[in-house]
């Protein structure tokens, strides 16, 4: 296995190298040495390679390798789940609506589009200040404030999955292999799960993979919007405190600011690999 | 006992933008068990859509009038559910393009034992044995193996065979093959129709053969049904038909056939014309216009479909021999 990755694209290699490590970082980050993300120090703005600061320290102390490791989780969390809650809905949706169509199809198709017309920014800005806004001049709590990014970004995923797998499916739900199904009597959710879902798989995907970029992206302008996860908890957060001390201490912006380049760079690379791949036996036909 | 399938009065009619379209015209056809029937007719002349709206397959635009009568049992008013409890275990097609009537991304086993799991209940293992025989049973070599494939890495013959076999695993009494030879070379279509008709006999199955080729039909069934625009304008035994055909339509579709004995040279006789717009409904016989035998009365009055004797039913004014 490990001969035949070797053997793989060097885009491919390095994407998949850095999302495990991502995934390493967001799963065993309480187990890894180093000073505690939310722990001043005594050392205020130490640059780069500083002994005990590998990446330096924040103009406020804070130690920006920790942050980093620290942030992974909140990245993956909120990347991870919208994506597989909303493309899960979504794909649900749009594959029963292309393949049973009628009315049901064309209420799918335009409330899908209505939704892809709101801009994701706005509509996740739009809830997260009312779903959790800041009441009595207490700020809603950070878990909160995931909790309800999480839910915009699956309304947001929806649509865009939805979307995908209508199209796709309906490409393949009027193949003759589907009629040859149907003619052996074969049930409705069975064609769906045997014949459809495999077909339309590599789509799908690959357009998750990218939303996951998208969902980075998302989470990391909300927060220099200033109304995502505040302190530091997330890459994001971390690059909307960093930018003010840009002159003084640009590793604060340039650390995050790498890994979520990185990471929607990978995620984005794996997924048209992972579609160029699973197409072969279809292409070869 | 009664019919296997008796289709009477079957008409389909599209919904299109331009008006109705009569695809089917008033159809009457009756099959016996272990019966092979040939539907015979140019592109276009509504064979497929007869097939299809028999087992009830047709897209929601498509209007069926008639009825069908399955073992005796009306079922032209079933619903969608009780049509497709018929489908596979009693009514089951066989496709015109074996290259996408199977999934391209499962492997051949799993296809196979599909019906058998969900349709008849099997157990996985058992299901497994039965696709084995059955992959034995229409002669693909090394079935174990074949199990494992993808339909990608199959020849056109062997990916009918295996359309063959999902198609007889649940032991239909009525098997429709949809031009089932048309994708493939010459040779292998003469095995694939010797197979077919070995599993008729052995399954007594009546089957529906659907091609636009006469040879094809001329070995292998019993009575044949020549379609043009939508009518069945020549219904009789297969001896009979060849004998004594009636319809100047048959005369010209066998007359384009290629044939060996022609000097080189000879060019192909083909029948000129096309045919007529299928959202109109003019008078006269539909044929008329690229008939040899045209006269006045032809193109003012549509021909009845006249009982000839001998189970012969011709649909034209001037059959070829004359009216016995």
């Amino acid at each position: 296995m490990l001969n035949r990755f070797w053997k793989k694209p060097l885009g491919f290699k390095l994407s998949t190298v850095w999302i495990i490590f991502i995934l390493f970082l967001a799963i065993f980050r309480d187990l890894l040495p180093g000073p505690a993300w939310d722990e001043s120090t005594e050392a205020l703005g130490v640059s780069p390679g500083s002994p005990g600061h590998f990446f330096g320290t924040t103009q406020d102390g804070f130690d920006v390798l920790a942050g980093i490791i620290n942030g992974a989780r909140l990245s993956v969390l909120v990347a991870v789940t919208s994506v597989l809650i909303g493309g899960g809905i979504g794909t649900f949706i749009g594959i029963t609506a292309a393949y049973f169509k009628g009315k049901y199809d064309k209420v799918v198709n335009v409330v899908f589009n209505m939704m892809l017309s709101i801009p994701n920014l706005v509509l996740s800005l739009a809830l997260i200040s009312v779903l959790a806004a800041t009441k009595d001049g207490i700020p809603a709590s950070d878990s909160r404030k995931v909790f309800v990014m999480i839910i915009s970004l699956i309304i947001v995923i929806i649509p865009i999955l939805g979307r995908i797998a209508r199209s796709a499916t309906l490409q393949w739900s009027t193949r003759e292999f589907i009629i040859a199904s149907k003619s052996m009597g074969t049930k409705d959710m069975t064609i769906i799960k045997k014949h459809i879902v495999p077909n339309v798989a590599p789509a799908i995907l690959a357009i998750g993979f990218f939303a996951i970029g998208v969902v980075i992206i998302v989470e990391g302008s909300l927060s220099i919007l200033g109304i995502g996860i505040a302190g530091g908890a997330s890459w994001g957060s971390m690059l909307a405190i960093g930018r003010s001390y840009l002159e003084f201490s640009p590793w604060e912006t340039y650390f995050p600011v790498a890994c979520i380049a990185f990471t929607v760079l990978s995620t984005n690379y794996f997924g048209d690999y992972v579609r160029a791949n699973l197409d072969k036996r279809e292409s070869k036909i | 006992m009664s019919p296997v399938l008796k289709l009477t009065d079957l008409s389909v009619s599209f919904n299109t933008p331009r008006g109705m379209l009569k695809a089917v015209r008033s159809v009457t056809i009756e099959l016996n068990a272990g019966e092979s029937l040939g539907v015979v007719g140019e592109s276009g002349s509504g064979k497929t859509v007869l097939s299809r709206a028999t087992m009830g397959l047709l897209p929601r635009t498509a209007v069926r009038t008639g009825t069908v009568e399955y073992l005796g049992t009306d079922i032209s008013n079933y619903s969608a559910k009780e049509v497709r409890d018929l489908w596979g275990t009693g009514m089951a097609m066989i496709f015109q393009d074996p290259m996408t009537a199977l999934n391209p991304v499962r492997r051949i086993g799993d296809q196979l034992t599909e019906s058998l799991v969900v349709r008849l209940g099997m157990d996985k293992k058992a299901a497994q044995e039965k696709a084995i025989a059955l992959l034995k049973r229409v002669r693909i070599p090394d079935p174990d193996a074949m199990m494992r494939k993808f339909p990608y890495q199959l020849s056109g013959g062997m990916r009918q065979r295996i359309m063959i076999a999902i198609a007889v695993s649940c032991n239909p009494e009525m098997l429709f093959a949809d031009e089932p030879t048309t994708a493939l070379d010459v040779t292998v279509q003469a095995q694939v129709l010797e197979l077919l008709s070995e599993l008729r006999k052995e399954f007594n199955m009546a089957m529906i053969l659907v091609t636009h080729d006469l040879g094809v039909v001329a070995g292998h069934t019993d009575k044949i049904a020549v379609m043009y625009a939508g009518d069945v304008v020549e219904y009789a035994p297969t001896r009979q038909l060849f004998s004594n055909m009636k319809m100047p339509y048959t005369e010209a579709l066998l007359k384009s056939i290629p044939r060996l004995e022609t000097p080189t040279g000879t060019r192909l006789p083909v029948i000129e014309g096309r045919l007529p717009d299928p959202t109109k409904d003019e008078p006269g016989c539909p044929f008329a216009n690229r008939c040899p035998y045209v006269t006045d009365k032809c193109r003012a009055e549509k021909p009845p479909l006249t009982d000839g004797g001998n189970n012969h039913f011709y649909r034209c004014w001037y059959p070829i021999g004359g009216a016995q």
